[in-house]
This record gives C-alpha cells, structure tokens and sequence, in this order.
C-alpha cells in the first residue's frame, strides 16, 4: 500500500540538517507498524510526509518516490487525503475544533460534505464500536485527557480510513487512558485497517504491531518482524534507546516507606478540594512524605492528584496544613516554601533567555550559580537561548533548573515523563536523585512505571473519593 | 444521537444581542420606548433561568436589585461628588449589565455548529463564518492557558507586591502568546487533515430552525419598531 523509495527530507526551518535520510520501506495493507526512536530521529517527519502536513503545512526538501495506493503522494492534495488517511495527534487539547463532543465527530464528514444521514449513521456506529456513548454531546473542555484522545480517535474512525497514522497518541496519557487507546488501535486492526503508530512508550501495543521499525538519526536502524518483536526484551531495547516493553501499571508498585526509616517526614493534614459545583475531587485525612527522598504519587484519572499538587504548593488555597520540623504550614505560607514543575513547561516560563529564567527564580540574582545549575542540568550551551525556542525536553530541564535555582526544600512535579524517551527519562531521573542527594524532598505524579523504578524510593496511591 | 435543540434560534439570539447593544445599551429611541427597554432589561435573566444558569442570574440580579435602589431611595438625596458617582455607576450598571448578561446566555447556550449553521442559512460566507467558530472554540483555551499561567506566576513569587512587579504584563503575555499560537498552530494542522479547507461545500448535521418562542420575540421587536416610527399600535 506504501512505498517509500530513498526519500530525504530537510526541513526549510532547519537547512543544516536532514530530517530523513534515504528511507526505504515498504508497508503491506493492513499491516500495523510501529515506529520508534529517539526524539527528533524523524518519526513524526514520516508521517507527515503521508499526511500532507508536509508540504502543506511544514516547508521542506523532498528527494525520493512516496507512493500511496500506486500513485505518487505529491500528486494528491491535502484535501483529497482527508478521507483516506487520518491523524491521531499527541496533544488531545489541540486536536478538536468544535466546542461540543458530537458536533466534534461530524466535523470531519461534514468537510467532505457527506449526506446527513450518512454521518449520522456513522456516528452511531463508532459511539457504540468504541464503547463512547456517554461522552457524546458533552463540552469539549469538561473532558479529562484521556477522553479527548478517545473523541480524537473516534472523530477519525467516522471518516473510515484505510490508512491511520498516530503521533504519540499516549504521551499525555495514563495508564488505564493508553489501555483504552490499545482497544481502539485493536479495533482498527480488526477491521483490517493499514496503522503507523509513532510511539516512545511502546509497551501498550508492542504485542499489536506486526512489525516495528526503529529510526536512528533520520535513518532506518532496525526493521523487526513479528517473531523479532516477540523475543525482544528490555535490555535489548535499551541497547536500541528504546523505553521498557513491559506494560506495568503503576498502581502495582505503590509501596510505602518503612516504619524503621530513619528519615524525617513530612506530615500533611486535611487536603481536600472541591471545584465549584462538583463532589470533593480529593480528600486526605493524613499523609506522611519522608524528607530527603523521591516519592511517587500515583492513581487513575480523576483522583484529583494534580489538584493534590496545586493544594500543597499552595496555587490552590485550601485549608489543608503541612507539618515540617515541627512547624505548621499553611497554604499562603507554602507558596513560599515548595517548587512546582507542571506538566506543561511552556506556562511558567517567562522570559528571554534561559539564564534569565534560572536568575528570576534565585531569591538573590547570582549569575555565577545560575550558570553552574544549567551545567548540572545539561544546559550550559543554551543559555542565552529564548526558552520557549527550545525542544520540550530541554523546556523541562530549564523549568527544573529553576527549581533548583529557587532554593526551596520541597519540589514538586507533575508528569516530569510525559513523551520522553529513554535517554531524557533517564536525565531527569539522574537530576531527581542528584536534587535527593543535596538535601530536597521531591513529590512527583507519575504514571511511568520505568521512571517509578528508576528513581523513586516511595509510591503512594491516591484512591477515588467516595 | 439527536443533540437537544436550543430554546431560541441562533439568528433570533444574534437579534437580541443587536436590540440590547442598540435599545438598552445605547438608549436608541429615547424615553418613549422606556416600555420595551425595561423588558429588554428583565428579559436576560429569563433566558438565563431557562438555560439553568442560576449563579449567574442570581448574582446579576442582586447587583440590579442594588442598582434599582440607590437609584431610587439613595440618588435623590445624595449631593456633590457623591450624587456625580453614583450617576455613573448607576448609568453603566444599568446599560451594560443587561446587554452583559444577554452575551452570556448566547455565548453559553450556542453550540458552535449551530452558529454555523445559522450563518449558513443567512448567506454568510464561510471566510467570515469560519474565523468566527475558531473564536468560539478559543476563549475557553486562552481562560484555561492564563489560569495556569497565573498559577505558576503565583507560585514563583512574581506578581504584584513580588519580584520583579514593573515586567508582570511582560511575564504574563510572553506564554500567553506562545502557549496560544501553538494550539492554533496544531489545531489547524489537526483540522487540515480532517478536510478542513476543501472547496466543496460542507454539511451541518445540526438542525436548526424557528420556534414558538423567536416568534414570541420577533413580534415584540415588530411592535417595538412599530410604535417607535408611527406612535401608536394601528
């Protein structure tokens, strides 16, 4: 069905370097491949050099043949692709133009202005292949993140593609989220649907894919067969760069720290919150969080533990107290003792360049040591750049540099993982135990079972409110 | 499958934005329509009781209830500077809460394809029609994305009475612009992929079409016409 034939790519935003580099491959129908690598190896090049987004949307070069159902994919427009190719994107925020869910499922036949009763039919079909029914005619906006991906996924499915493509459906996702993910890709695989799924957690759908092909450098490295894949173990996938293949929930790993630990703890006391006009969404009588140590919080979607962050650092006022040496805290009192990194960095950085960013955060302006923590965070060679012209791993480093910088004992981090390959996993994992080390107390929502056992010595789970 | 159908009709929701922004906003006709303006004044909040928007309605209505008696039992008493800001508060709340309030209702009980449909219907082309929805579909974003920036400006200590308080608007728009920009970069990208764009013309699986009650409405705005240039109801 898909034939590329040497084909290059460079990007006209980055002349210095090729994107692809002579990829050849060919991809049978039906097939479900996944794609791995890792970050900027051209994974998301490739797709959307099928998609059209390229040259569309992203300028570029092109050397080589794309051949999609036997003819060249230069010659079909944007346009004429929309029904024969979807795209399940990484973001679910960004990937819904409508305000309500089933408004959101019509877009797209309406587009290709299908008769009425054509995309009704169809809506009802994906609703119940997708088991979605209570998620149709609801606002967009009130949605968790792993229901957006699914109203992504079944907005595609109503167009009936024979090709999907999928851009780290699972980055932003959780554990049970990426299972329910699994089922839709099933259910396209099933119905015999051609699938590339471009992935850095690949432990979801790695018993899915007949086939996995790794990108090195905009290069084709591996090309692995089903019985390949099925032998494949960890450390052969670490020697590849790859993440674990082993879908472990992270709620299997919850373990409290020792009653004979020597270390001091942390009680906190009372955290409950309520948005408005809803049930509490979190409610702790007591915790204890030992210091000088990395501590998971894990738990499903809706266990409120990102608002459990926002409580404790104090972004949220509430009435629960923290009890540190003997000292009460309270929320105002918090804000100025506990660091929070966010899931997306892009909201709390704010100026322009990354040294700046690192200086604003020191309670006294010293550019010596401002220097000295991007060198302990990799980031000596761009500190003069713009912060928000960096990558999201690099947006990461310097939003945790600036957690070191303020000097505050108590960090906390919200998803530090999401999207990130293997080898930044494992640097933020290094920083983590390094920041341990120098005396901190880190608090991090996770569902990465790999980061959990790479650098948390508790796990704590957050259950649902009754 | 069938989406609940709205109470009014978008069109006869744009009609009464223009009546509030005109009769009750710009006290357009003077004091001889004091009549209508007072229901186009009352009617807002009934909407918003039909749309279950109490909070709201409750709390617009307290400011009102004040409004209507400092102008009544406090103004006329009052003298000098006093009765000169009471004036002008009572004047804004009085003209602009209404018109607020009925932007409210539209913007909250407007399902964007609704919308769409409506500018459909009245012949109005999709290069003004489609900026529009993207509006629609971005405030919401832009709330979402300045809360979580203030959130993390608070928690950094960067505010008023903080560090560095003479560069906050800097600090607050800077993410703003590139959180912003970089949704809409995406979801145009996602909407591309999804036909968006296509020469033909799209369908709207959304029905729409008028009521009971935009005759309800349209009747009263006849009359009001009416009165308005020949004095009397023939």
């Amino acid at each position: 069905m898909i034939k590329f034939e040497h084909v290059d790519f460079t990007y006209a935003a980055a002349p210095e370097k090729k994107s692809l580099s002579d990829i050849s491959l060919d991809i049978a129908d039906g097939e479900c491949l996944l794609l791995t690598g890792e970050s900027g190896c051209g994974k998301s090049t490739l797709l959307r050099l099928l998609n059209g987004l390229i040259p569309e949307f992203y300028d570029g070069e092109r050397k080589g043949k794309i051949i999609v159902s036997g003819k060249e994919i230069s010659e079909s427009k944007i346009d004429d692709l929309a029904g024969k190719i979807g795209t399940v994107f990484q973001n679910p925020r960004s990937q819904f133009f409508n305000v309500d869910t089933t408004s959101e499922l019509a877009f797209g036949c309406e587009n290709l202005a299908l008769p009425e009763i054509e995309i009704v039919s169809r809506i009802q079909k994906t609703v119940s292949d997708f088991h979605i029914q209570n998620l149709t005619n609801r606002n967009i906006f009130e949605l968790s993140g792993g229901e957006k991906q699914k109203i992504a996924c079944a907005s595609v499915d109503v167009l009936r593609p024979d090709l999907i493509l999928l851009d780290e459906p699972s980055a932003n996702l959780d554990h049970d989220s990426t299972q329910s993910l699994r089922q839709m890709i099933k259910c396209w695989k099933a119905e015999g649907r051609t699938i590339l799924i471009a992935e850095h957690r690949i432990n979801y759908v790695i018993d899915l894919a007949d086939r996995m092909v790794i990108l090195k450098n905009g290069k084709v490295a591996n090309d692995l067969g089903k019985t390949e894949i099925r032998s494949l173990t960890d450390d052969t996938c670490e020697k590849y760069g790859l993440r674990s293949i082993k879908n472990i929930s992270p709620l299997t790993l919850a373990k409290e720290h020792q009653e004979n630990d020597s270390k001091e703890l942390i009680r906190l006391t009372d955290f409950s919150y309520a948005y408005r006009g809803a049930k509490n969404i979190l409610s702790i009588k007591e915790m204890t969080v030992p210091k000088n140590s990395v501590t998971a919080i894990v738990g499903t979607n809706g266990t409120g533990k990102t608002t459990f962050l926002e409580c404790l650092c104090g972004i949220r006022k509430n009435k629960g107290r923290m009890i540190s040496n003997g000292k009460v805290y309270k929320s105002k009192a918090r804000l100025k003792e506990i660091f929070m990194v966010m899931q997306d960095p892009n909201h709390q950085l704010f100026t322009e360049s990354v040294l700046d960013e690192v200086m604003i955060s020191m309670p006294t302006e010293n550019e010596e040591k401002a220097k000295q923590i991007l060198n302990e965070v990799d980031l000596s060679d761009h500190a003069d750049r713009h912060p928000m012209s960096l990558s999201g791993g690099q947006k990461q480093r310097t939003a945790l540099a600036c957690a070191i910088a303020s000097e505050r004992s108590i960090l906390l981090l919200d998803e530090p993982t999401s999207g990130l390959d293997l080898r930044h996993m494992l640097e933020v994992s290094e920083i983590l135990k390094q920041l341990k080390e120098q005396g901190r107390t880190i608090l991090t929502v996770t569902h990465d079972s790999e980061f959990i056992k790479n650098c948390c010595d508790n796990v704590i789970e957050l259950s649902e409110v009754k | 499958m069938e989406a609940k159908k709205s109470f009014l009709d978008p069109r006869t929701k744009l009609l009464l934005v223009l009546i509030e922004a005109v009769l009750v906003l710009a006290t357009a006709g003077g004091e001889r329509l004091w009549i209508f303006r007072l229901i186009f004044t009352f009617l807002p909040f009934l909407l918003l009781i039909t749309a279950k928007r109490y909070g709201v309605c409750i709390i617009g209505g307290g400011i009102m209830a004040v409004t209507i008696f400092l102008d009544n039992f406090v103004f006329p008493y009052a003298t000098g500077i006093i009765a000169t800001t009471l004036l002008i508060t009572i004047t804004v709340i009085t003209r602009f809460l209404p018109a607020y309030l009925m932007g409210a209702y539209v913007i909250r009980t407007t399902k964007v394809s609704e919308f769409k449909a409506a500018m459909e219907k009245m012949r109005i082309p999709d290069e003004l029609t489609i900026p529009m929805c993207v509006m629609f579909r971005f405030f919401p974003t832009v709330r979402e994305e300045n809360a979580s920036i203030r959130a993390a400006m608070k928690m950094r200590g960067i505010g008023l009475g903080g560090k560095k308080a003479s560069r906050m608007l800097e600090y607050r728009l800077v993410p703003m612009i590139s959180c912003t920009a970089k949704i809409g970069e995406e979801l145009s990208a996602a909407a591309l992929t999804r036909g968006l764009g296509k020469s033909r013309k799209r369908t709207n699986i959304c029905k729409i079409g008028f009521g009971i009650f935009d005759m309800m409405i349209f009747a009263l705005t006849a009359a009001m016409i009416i009165y308005r240039t020949v004095g009397v109801f023939v």
